[in-house]
């Protein structure tokens, strides 16, 4: 049996089902139950309304609304990580990591080997990410291969509500700490999950659509636009294979290597920053597993090495998009 | 204090200093790879903390200045000596060293590299201890530079909003690293700031365990009652310098009260005719148990290439 949801209902959807099945899942952040204190207060369920109405299921020792103390409240999650919680923490917009940049990267991160891995640290930080609705520079940026550079923090960027949901179980479920990157233009996408939600693996790609071109790699919403681009193309005889990278950390490179050595040709779409990124890593990794198997240079598709501008037009120059993605597979194919 | 409280704070505080002592011996022999930062003048605030805190039960955190609190607390000497000289055997195999001991199943939960990163943690700990109820509290323990950290001052608050049952131990020994935390410090310290988000504070004297462990009894009674924060700020000596081996250029430090001198004090007051020689007794059964933990760490193998691959795959990196 399966439900028709949007993604971030499916995302609710599996902090309830985590909720319900393990007591010691918490859930943190700002707004999570609804604000406080006002009149008409308490419904809101975060900024995006992931986590509506779980405050009132589960109650506000479990659902926490913390001030605006990014740094403390995730430092608190770890602590509680080691000593018998799940924490779920929600970081507004991914921007704001960088205000809790020392529990993430000296803390979170570390924990599991500094203690010769003998703690534990199941906490999940989720966190917004993306352009294209003008929230500005400090509102939407991607900044996934941040986190994904630092060894200890497990990266994953679900594109569908399926895999919103199942990931977001399995990244509760693992004890290792997981940062979850959830893209805002994805949250109204509907699609179908399972009435009882199954955990998947949180270090695979996955084949979206199979060709023999060339291969597209793409992750959150950009996987949407991979797919758009590939069906345009495919009226010019151009077959693209599209894979979902879904993880960043630890990278599925051998899905990709294994496409790369069938079709000889890869263009790598990410909304992240074009240098040091995700794409910088993919082509470094698949070059030493497929080097011999490329018959063009490989195509990077990122976002421009600016900060993300405002004004609609020229947030559109600066982000990645089918027409761009569409030049890339005619350069390959020439 | 009963005698017997005063002979216990006694003998573990020559432990945690015959500890140091061995630590800063070992490192000038160049057996500890790292520079350690020794609690030689904090030895009280361990000391109290450990009687008075349910073992196991309740979680504390630490800076980088932390031997003398995991072994009062319960870290094994053996494992805690082995990771500050690099081991195998060590508490974190080798991979954390001095300023990152972490520990599972111990009153002691996790020291830190970063100044004041350790106050969110313990903040986590007195979440826990709420929300499954165990009756645990946490504490803090965080050095005067800490408090100008924007994350202890955002715990503070947290604490004090989501009403945790958490102890904010601050060690004033007068400097942050090599300055002067009255020239660093605006308003009049710790005290104030947490009385200004309603957290009960008091100052103590942390040279005094008799003072000290009366206010911390008192404190950690109130915080289990209470289910919420409050702080002490005790006032310690850095005897040893910021680190091992620092030569103090910029001129510190005040006054150098040595606590073992203070506890030995009230021995001699209850117990006159006994105190020297129970002095004595200690001080041997410290150096053997101590001598015993570095001749172990010394006998365990220095973690190498295969310790990191081994941990690292443990871990999941």
């Amino acid at each position: 049996m399966s439900r028709n949801i949007t993604y971030a209902e499916a995302l609710g959807a599996a902090l309830r089902q985590a909720m319900q099945e393990d007591p010691s899942v918490i859930l943190l952040g700002e707004d999570i139950v609804g604000g406080q204190g006002l009149s008409g207060s308490g419904h809101l369920g975060g900024a995006f309304g992931v986590t509506k109405g779980l405050g009132g299921t589960f109650g506000l020792a479990r659902v926490i609304d913390t001030p605006i103390s990014e740094s403390a409240f995730t430092g608190m999650a770890l602590g509680a990580s080691m000593t018998g919680l799940r924490p779920v923490v929600e970081i507004m917009f991914n921007d704001f990591v960088t205000v809790c940049f020392d529990p993430i990267v000296n803390q979170i991160a570390k924990t599991r080997f500094l203690s010769g891995a003998k703690i534990k640290t199941p906490l999940v930080i989720r966190t917004t990410m993306g352009a294209g609705d003008s929230s500005g520079a400090m509102h939407s940026q991607s900044l996934a291969h941040l986190c994904a550079s630092i060894p200890g923090l497990k990266v994953v960027m679900p594109s569908t509500p399926d895999d919103a949901a199942s990931m977001l179980l399995a990244a509760i479920q693992s004890d290792d700490p997981v940062i979850f990157f959830e893209h805002k233009g994805l949250y109204g996408v509907g699609g179908n999950i399972p009435n009882v939600i199954k955990p998947s693996p949180l270090n695979k790609a996955k084949v979206l659509r199979g060709g023999s071109d060339m291969t597209i790699v793409a992750s959150g919403r950009m996987v949407g636009l991979a797919e758009q681009a590939a069906g345009a193309v495919e009226s010019d005889g151009i077959s693209c294979e599209v894979i979902d990278l879904r993880s960043i950390a630890p990278l599925d490179s051998e899905t990709i290597a294994l496409s790369v050595e069938k079709t000889g040709h890869l263009i790598i779409v990410d909304e992240g920053a074009a240098r040091f990124g995700v794409a910088s890593e993919i082509a470094a990794q698949v070059q030493r597993r497929a080097f011999g198997a490329l018959r063009s240079p490989v195509q990077m598709i990122a976002s421009s090495d600016t900060p993300v501008p405002y004004a609609p037009n020229a947030e559109a120059a600066y982000l990645p998009s089918e027409e761009k993605i569409i030049h890339s597979i005619k350069t390959v194919r020439d | 204090m009963d005698s017997e409280k005063i002979k216990i704070g006694l003998e573990t505080m020559l432990l945690l200093r015959a500890f140091d002592d061995r630590v800063g011996e070992a490192r000038d022999d160049g057996l500890v790879p790292g520079l350690p930062h020794l609690s030689t003048g904090h030895e009280a605030v361990a000391a109290c903390l450990a009687d008075i805190l349910t073992p196991g039960l309740d979680k504390v955190t630490g800076s980088h200045r932390s031997h003398a609190l995991a072994l009062a607390l319960g870290v094994p000497a053996k494992a805690l000596m082995a990771e500050i000289m690099g081991r195998e055997d060590g508490t974190g195999c080798g991979m954390g060293g001095t300023q990152h001991i972490y520990s599972t199943g111990t009153t002691f939960l996790a020291s830190n590299g970063i100044v004041g990163a350790q106050v969110p943690i313990a903040a986590g700990a007195a979440l826990s201890a709420k929300t499954l109820g165990s009756g645990g509290i946490a504490v803090a323990v965080l050095g005067d530079g800490a408090i100008n950290q924007g994350s202890v001052l955002e715990t503070m608050n947290l604490a004090a909003v989501l009403r945790l049952p958490i102890l904010f131990m601050v060690e004033n020994n007068g400097v942050a690293q090599a300055s002067a935390t009255t020239k660093m410090t605006a308003g009049i310290g710790a005290v104030a700031r947490a009385r200004a988000l309603s957290i009960p504070a008091e100052s103590v004297d942390g040279c005094d365990y008799v003072a000290l462990h009366a206010l911390a009894a008192k404190m950690i009674a109130y915080i289990r009652l209470q289910n919420s924060p409050a702080l002490i700020e005790t006032s310690v000596s850095r005897m040893g310098g910021h680190y091992h081996g620092d030569k103090q250029t910029y001129g510190a430090s005040g006054s150098m009260r040595d606590p073992i001198t203070n506890i030995m004090g009230h021995l001699k007051s209850a117990l006159p005719d006994e105190a020297e020689d129970l002095y004595a007794a200690y001080r041997k059964s410290a150096s053997d148990r101590i001598e015993e933990a570095y001749q172990f760490a010394l006998s365990s193998s220095k973690a190498n290439a295969g310790t990191l691959n081994e941990i690292s795959r443990k871990a999941n990196l």
